[in-house]
């Protein structure tokens, strides 16, 4: 190799290096901000990923009924056929009333939520196991979605949004290392912060810092606090599935399995809107509670 | 065009990557299909290492948009990861079944603890953890590792001989060689 021909590569091989860098300590110093080339390549992926997704579901929906028909084989013809034939109609049946059941009560929280709300499509997760994002896409209410938006399911909490690019939108999963949420145990009154647990098997996050009210006890629930500004108070989090030996100083520390099954998330809410304003009178005269609904997005 | 047409199969292999789990019974990990393009360019011999390095970033930095994650995390770890893959391809000829998924393997668990710790720096709240699914990711990219290295070798191959018909036919990568992007 000349010499020239030696520079050259090494300064582009530097080059790759010192952009990476530089895409680095932009997203550290403004996480969830995106450059207009970056939106651009997401108008483009995020089609893609929404119909390999649909793909992929639809596959995998075949799939599943093609092991339910193996086990009729044995069967005669006449009677082969007829149960298969039924046994698709009961599928179908089946998934119709399942998705019927999941939108109308993802119909039903909207109803509850005392704010508004907009619903997503889930198009894809978990792309890096290091990293646990989903990105939905919302046919409506571009330019609403903000960073910061809490997003829920009927079963409770699923994160909160972390980059927004036109009607896709990337959610910070409550298992990501990088989520924290203020929670509260109603049974014990005890309060902490619940980070993810990236890369573990399944999907688990634990609470820091949880103030000894009482023993916490494996099953116990886990519900939002209100305080930090972000979530709404009371709603559901998930369960104690393991409480860590009890340590010296004040703190004491839970793994909580989320309520959400995220392996199977295909509908989500957005809260696009804080719900109303609370009482300013009733500040006055009570001690300081959560915050009940959402003050600041970024 | 070689660089071009490596890129589009990289997209599609992300796009992949990011909806295959909906096929899975149960919740598990996927293989890393990035770095398996990664690990082509970097032990091909007809890749120079600056044209390689600019695939690298660029599909790292496709894996950071497509899984939400900081970016730069992915490219940086791509571009580092490509340089392993030419200095290991000065030793070792990379060929056959097994020595393709073991090095596939090995990078994975290599750029697992890369992503966790580069992941450190720009989110320390996250802190270290998060590597107990490498393991699980790191055979699965092992055992795909032969497939896709396969078919991205063919791609090269068919590039090759349609730029012989064009009489634009190139040799190996010689020690004289060095192009940025074919």
């Amino acid at each position: 190799m000349t010499g020239s021909k030696r520079v050259r590569e090494s300064v582009i091989v530097a080059a790759t290096l010192l952009l990476a860098v530089i895409a680095l300590r932009m997203s550290a110093r403004a996480p969830g901000e995106l450059s207009t080339l970056d939106r651009g390549i997401l108008r483009v992926v995020s089609p893609a990923q929404a119909v390999m997704s649909t793909v992929a579901r639809a596959i995998a929906g075949v799939a599943g009924r093609y092991v339910e028909l193996v086990h009729v084989r044995g069967e005669n013809d006449e009677l082969r056929r007829e149960n298969s034939r039924l046994r698709a109609e009961l599928l179908e049946t089946r998934r119709l009333a399942a998705e019927s059941g999941r939108y109308q009560r993802l119909l039903g929280l909207k109803d509850l939520t005392p704010a508004e709300t907009l619903a997503a499509r889930v198009i894809s997760i978990d792309a890096s196991p290091y990293f646990r994002v989903a990105r939905v896409e919302i046919d409506r209410g571009e330019g609403t979605v903000r960073r910061g938006m809490p997003v829920l399911t009927p079963e409770g909490v699923v994160g909160r949004v972390n980059r927004v690019a036109g009607r896709t939108s990337d959610i910070m999963l409550l298992v990501d290392p990088r989520s924290a949420i203020d929670v509260f145990i109603p049974r014990t009154g005890g309060r902490g912060i619940l980070r993810g647990k990236s890369g573990e098997n399944g999907y688990r996050c634990s609470i820091e810092y949880l103030v000894h009210g009482a023993e916490v006890r494996e099953g116990d629930k886990v519900v939002t606090s209100g305080l930090g500004g972000s979530f709404p108070r009371d709603l559901a989090i998930g369960k104690v599935s393991k409480v860590g030996a009890a340590t010296v100083n004040m703190y004491q520390e839970v793994e909580v399995t989320p309520d959400v099954d995220f392996a199977r998330l295909s509908e989500v809410l957005v809260v696009a809107a804080p719900p109303p304003a609370p009482d300013p009178e009733a500040g006055a005269h009570h001690p300081p509670a959560p915050t009940r609904g959402l003050s600041v997005y970024r | 065009m070689r660089s071009i047409v490596t890129i589009a199969v990289s997209y599609l292999l992300l796009i992949l990557q990011s909806t295959v789990l909906e096929l899975a019974p149960v919740r598990m990990a996927a293989p890393s299909l990035g770095l398996l393009v990664v690990l082509h360019v970097g032990l091909s011999e007809k890749w120079s290492v600056s044209s390689a390095a600019v695939v690298s970033f660029i599909t790292g930095y496709l894996l950071d948009l497509v899984s939400g994650a900081p970016q730069g995390v992915h490219s940086l770890v791509f571009v580092l990861m490509v340089l392993f893959a030419r200095a290991l391809s000065a030793r070792v000829t990379v060929a056959g079944l097994i020595l393709p998924a073991a090095v596939a393997f090995v990078a994975s668990l290599l750029a697992a603890v890369m992503i966790v710790v580069v992941r450190a720096q720009v989110a320390p709240d996250g802190g270290y953890g998060g590597l107990r699914q490498a393991p699980l990711e790191a055979l699965l990219t092992g055992f795909c590792g032969p497939i896709v290295l396969g078919i991205l070798r063919r791609i090269d191959g068919r590039i090759d001989a349609t730029r012989s018909r064009v009489g634009l036919a190139r040799g190996p990568r010689t020690a004289g060689d060095g192009m940025t992007l074919r």
